[in-house]
C-alpha cells in the first residue's frame, strides 16, 4: 500500500512535520513506529499512536475494500444501480402533472431543491410530502418516516392537519373501490394521529443550529431507520442575512451539501430543500434567479423553480439528472398541492384589497 | 527527500545511518549530493561501499531522461483516442478523447456535464466494449438514465435478445464508486491504481476511462479561508489523476463548476488558477437562452477553452437528448 503521506487524514500540522522529516508513504511511517515517529518529528507518544491508529485504519480499509467491503464501501456496477433504481419508490406530490415531469415523484436518495417567490407554495409541498412519504406501500407510497427542519417558522400545524385528513380520505376512498385485505389493513395504521406522530420537527434559528442539526442528523437516522423525507423549509433564510464574509458562506453551504448528499445516500432517503429567489441585474434587464449564489445551484441533484404566470402557479424542472425540462401548472387547494381543475369553478369577485395574485378564499374554507 | 533507512538498499547498514545522520545526511538527496571522499573521511566509511550505495540509491530514486523519438514512439503505440458518441463533440476534441490526458468539462448547474459523461461511458462501453470507472461526487449518477441512453444506441439491431444482452454487458462494464469526500476520493483513486500495477484481471477487465463528476463538489468546502491544506489536497489530487493517465494509458474526465466574480460578472470556471493548468483540455457547456424556460430543452452549446490541438473558441451543438 503505497499511499502517499499527504493523502492521509490527519491534522495539517502534523502532515506539515512529517513530510519535512522526510517521510513520503504510509508504509514508512508504520514501519517507524510510535517511538521512532515522535523522536523524528518532535511529537508526543501518544499524538504518535493517534496518528498511526488513523494511518493503519486507512491502509486496512483499502485492503478491506476489494474483499467484500464494509458498511462504507460504495461501488457498484451499473447493473446493479439500476435494479437497486427500479426497485426504488417515490415520495408522490399528488399533482399527477408534476410527479410525472419528475419522472415518477420525488426520488430518495436525491437531493431535490425547490424554488421560488414568496407565497408561491414551497412550504406547500413540503407539508405535503412530509405527509405523503407516510402512504403505505399497498398504495403506492414509500411508507417512510419524515423529518422536518424549519428555519423561518413557517410550519403550520393545523394545515398539515388539513392535508393529512384529506390524504386519508382518499386512501379510504381507494380502499372501498378496490376491497382488497391488505388495503384495509394498511388503513389501520394510517390515521391522523400516527401521521402526525411520525413527523419529527426541528426548529433551527440560525446557521449554527442549522449546521449543528445536520451533523447530528446521521444518529438521529441511524435510530429512526424508517425516515425516507428530510426536509429543510428554507435553506437560504439563515445564510442570507447577517453573513459578512462571503466565502465563508459558500465553504459552509458546499460542506453542507455534501453532508446532505452522505446523508441521503446512506438512509436511502430524499432530501428536499426550499430556497428563495434573488434579482440579478442584467444589462438591459433584470431576472429572478435562485438565491445563495452560482456555487449553491451545483448542490443540488433536481431542482424545481416554482412561479407565476399572471394568477396561475407554475413549476418548471430546471435541472434533472433523468428527465426533460418542462413547465406545468399546479394548484394549492384546501386539500393541499393538487393538479389544476378544469376551470369549473366560479370564483367570488376578488376585492380591490385583496393581491390579485392568490385565489380568494371561500368562507367555508377558512379554519 | 526518502529519509535513509537501513534496507532501503543492500549495503546500507543501521550504523552506517548513524554515522551518516551523526554528519548532518539524513535524506537521500543529502547523501547524493555530498562530496563522498569527505563523507567517508569525516564518517570512517569505506569510500567503496559509499560509492556503491550511491549507484544503488541513483538508480532507485532518480528520473531517467529520455529520447524524444523514443517518446514519440511509446505515445504512437499507447495512446487511444475514445470517440464520446456525440459527433459534434468529437469534432470539437479533434476526434475524441485522447488517454494519457485529463480532460475538463465545466457549466452552469443544469448545462448537461452529468449527461455528457453519461453518453461518454455509454458510448465506451458499448461501442469500444472497455471498462469504466464512474467516480461520482454529487449523486447524480442515475442508472435509469444510463439504461434509456444504451437503448438509443442499440436499437439499430435487429433482434431483440441481443439488443438485451449488449445492454447488460455493457452496464456490466461501468464501475461506480461513489466518494463525497476528498479522502474517500483520494483511496478509490490510489485502490485503483494498486489494481491497476498488480494487474488483477477480476471483474474489472481492460480500464481505458475513468471519470470523474465532479471534482469541485470535492474540493471546494476545503478551499479559502484560513485553511492552508485545501490547495495542497487539490493538488495531490490532480497529481494522481495526471500520473493515473499517463502510467496506464486511461482517458481522465473530469467535470467542474462555474462561478462569477461578483453577481454581475463573468462566468468563469471555478477551482482558480492552480486547477486550471491541471486539465489539457477544457470544454464549456452553455445552454443557449438566458432565461430557465428554454424553448429547445436538449440543445446545449459547448466550446473549447483550453486546448493542446485545436484552436480555442470553437463551438459545436449539443444534443443532450
Amino acid at each position: 500500500m503505497q499511499r502517499e503521506v499527504g493523502t492521509l487524514p490527519l491534522a495539517p500540522a502534523l502532515r506539515a512535520r512529517l513530510a519535512a522529516a522526510g517521510f513520503q508513504t504510509a508504509q514508512e511511517l508504520l514501519d517507524t513506529g510510535p517511538c521512532g515517529l515522535s523522536k523524528e518529528i518532535g511529537i508526543s507518544r501518544e499524538e504518535a499512536l493517534e496518528a498511526l491508529q488513523v494511518v493503519r485504519q486507512e491502509c486496512h480499509g483499502d485492503a478491506a475494500r476489494p474483499a467484500g467491503g464494509s458498511g462504507a464501501t460504495r461501488k457498484y456496477t451499473a447493473l446493479e444501480l439500476l435494479e437497486e433504481e427500479q426497485s426504488q419508490g417515490f415520495i408522490i406530490t399528488f399533482c399527477s402533472a408534476l410527479d410525472n415531469i419528475l419522472g415518477g415523484g420525488v426520488q430518495l436518495s436525491k437531493i431535490t431543491e425547490i424554488c421560488g417567490a414568496p407565497g408561491v407554495g414551497k412550504t406547500q409541498l413540503c407539508m405535503q410530502l412530509a405527509v405523503d412519504v407516510q402512504i403505505p406501500e399497498c398504495f403506492g407510497g414509500v411508507a417512510g418516516e419524515a423529518v422536518f427542519i424549519d428555519t423561518e417558522g413557517s410550519f403550520m400545524v393545523d394545515r398539515v392537519v388539513d392535508i393529512a385528513a384529506a390524504c386519508v380520505q382518499h386512501c379510504h376512498l381507494i380502499a372501498e373501490a378496490q376491497q382488497e385485505e391488505d388495503h384495509r389493513e394498511a388503513l389501520e395504521t394510517f390515521s391522523l394521529e400516527n401521521i402526525l406522530s411520525h413527523i419529527y420537527y426541528f426548529r433551527c434559528r440560525d446557521y449554527t443550529e442549522l449546521l449543528a442539526q445536520v451533523y447530528l442528523l446521521p444518529e438521529f437516522l441511524s435510530e429512526h431507520s424508517k425516515v425516507r423525507l428530510v426536509v429543510i423549509d428554507g435553506i437560504a433564510f439563515p445564510f442570507r442575512h447577517d453573513f459578512e464574509d462571503l466565502s465563508l458562506r459558500t465553504r459552509l453551504l458546499n460542506g453542507l451539501a455534501q453532508q446532505l448528499i452522505i446523508i441521503a445516500n446512506d438512509h436511502k432517503s430524499a432530501v428536499v430543500l426550499t430556497n428563495q429567489m434573488t434579482t440579478r441585474f442584467g444589462q438591459s434587464q433584470s431576472t429572478l434567479v435562485p438565491a445563495l449564489g452560482e456555487s449553491w445551484g451545483h448542490a443540488a441533484t433536481v431542482r424545481l423553480i416554482f412561479h407565476w404566470d399572471n394568477s396561475q402557479r407554475l413549476a418548471t424542472l430546471y435541472k434533472s439528472p433523468s428527465q426533460k425540462e418542462s413547465t406545468i401548472a399546479y394548484h394549492i387547494t384546501s386539500h393541499g398541492f393538487r393538479d389544476v381543475q378544469p376551470p369549473a369553478v366560479t370564483h367570488s369577485p376578488e376585492g380591490p384589497e385583496l393581491n390579485p395574485r392568490k385565489r380568494p378564499r371561500a368562507e367555508e374554507e377558512q379554519q | 527527500m526518502v529519509v535513509l533507512r537501513a534496507g532501503l538498499c543492500p549495503g546500507l547498514t543501521e550504523d552506517m545511518i548513524q554515522l551518516l545522520r551523526a554528519n548532518g545526511i539524513r535524506t537521500v538527496v543529502d547523501f547524493v549530493s555530498s562530496d563522498l571522499e569527505d563523507v567517508a573521511q569525516k564518517c570512517s566509511l569505506s569510500y567503496k561501499a559509499l560509492v556503491a550505495v550511491r549507484r544503488v540509491l541513483l538508480a532507485q530514486f532518480s528520473a531517467f531522461p529520455a529520447n524524444g523519438a523514443d517518446l514519440y514512439e511509446e505515445l504512437k503505440s499507447s495512446t487511444a483516442i475514445l470517440p464520446t458518441g456525440s459527433p459534434s463533440l468529437d469534432q470539437l476534441l479533434d476526434s475524441g478523447l485522447y488517454t494519457g490526458e485529463v480532460t475538463e468539462l465545466m457549466g452552469a448547474p443544469g448545462s448537461g456535464k452529468t449527461q455528457v459523461c453519461l453518453g461518454i461511458a455509454a458510448s465506451v462501453s458499448l461501442g469500444l466494449k472497455q471498462h469504466v470507472l464512474f467516480l461520482d461526487s454529487t449523486g447524480g449518477f442515475t442508472a435509469s438514465r444510463l439504461y434509456q441512453m444504451l437503448r438509443a444506441q442499440t436499437e439499430d439491431e435487429e433482434e431483440q435478445a441481443s439488443c438485451f444482452v449488449l445492454q447488460l454487458e455493457a452496464l456490466q462494464r461501468i464501475q461506480v464508486v461513489r466518494v463525497f469526500n476528498i479522502y474517500e476520493l483520494l483511496s478509490a483513486l490510489q485502490e485503483l491504481r494498486d489494481r491497476l500495477s498488480q494487474q488483477v484481471v477480476s471483474s474489472m477487465g481492460p480500464l481505458k476511462m475513468v471519470l470523474l463528476d465532479s471534482v469541485s463538489a470535492v474540493i471546494y468546502p476545503l478551499l479559502g479561508g484560513r485553511q492552508s491544506e485545501g490547495l495542497a489536497l487539490m493538488m495531490q489530487l490532480s497529481r494522481e489523476l495526471k500520473t493515473l493517465a499517463r502510467e496506464f494509458s486511461l482517458a481522465v474526465v473530469v467535470t467542474n463548476q462555474v462561478t462569477r466574480d461578483s453577481s454581475t460578472g463573468p462566468l468563469k470556471p471555478a477551482l482558480g488558477r492552480s486547477w486550471s493548468f491541471v486539465p489539457s483540455t477544457r470544454v464549456l457547456l452553455e445552454s443557449k437562452e438566458a432565461t430557465w424556460a428554454k424553448a429547445t430543452p436538449t440543445q446545449r452549446a459547448a466550446s473549447l477553452a483550453k486546448s493542446p490541438r485545436q484552436p480555442t473558441g470553437i463551438q459545436v451543438e449539443l444534443d443532450i437528448g
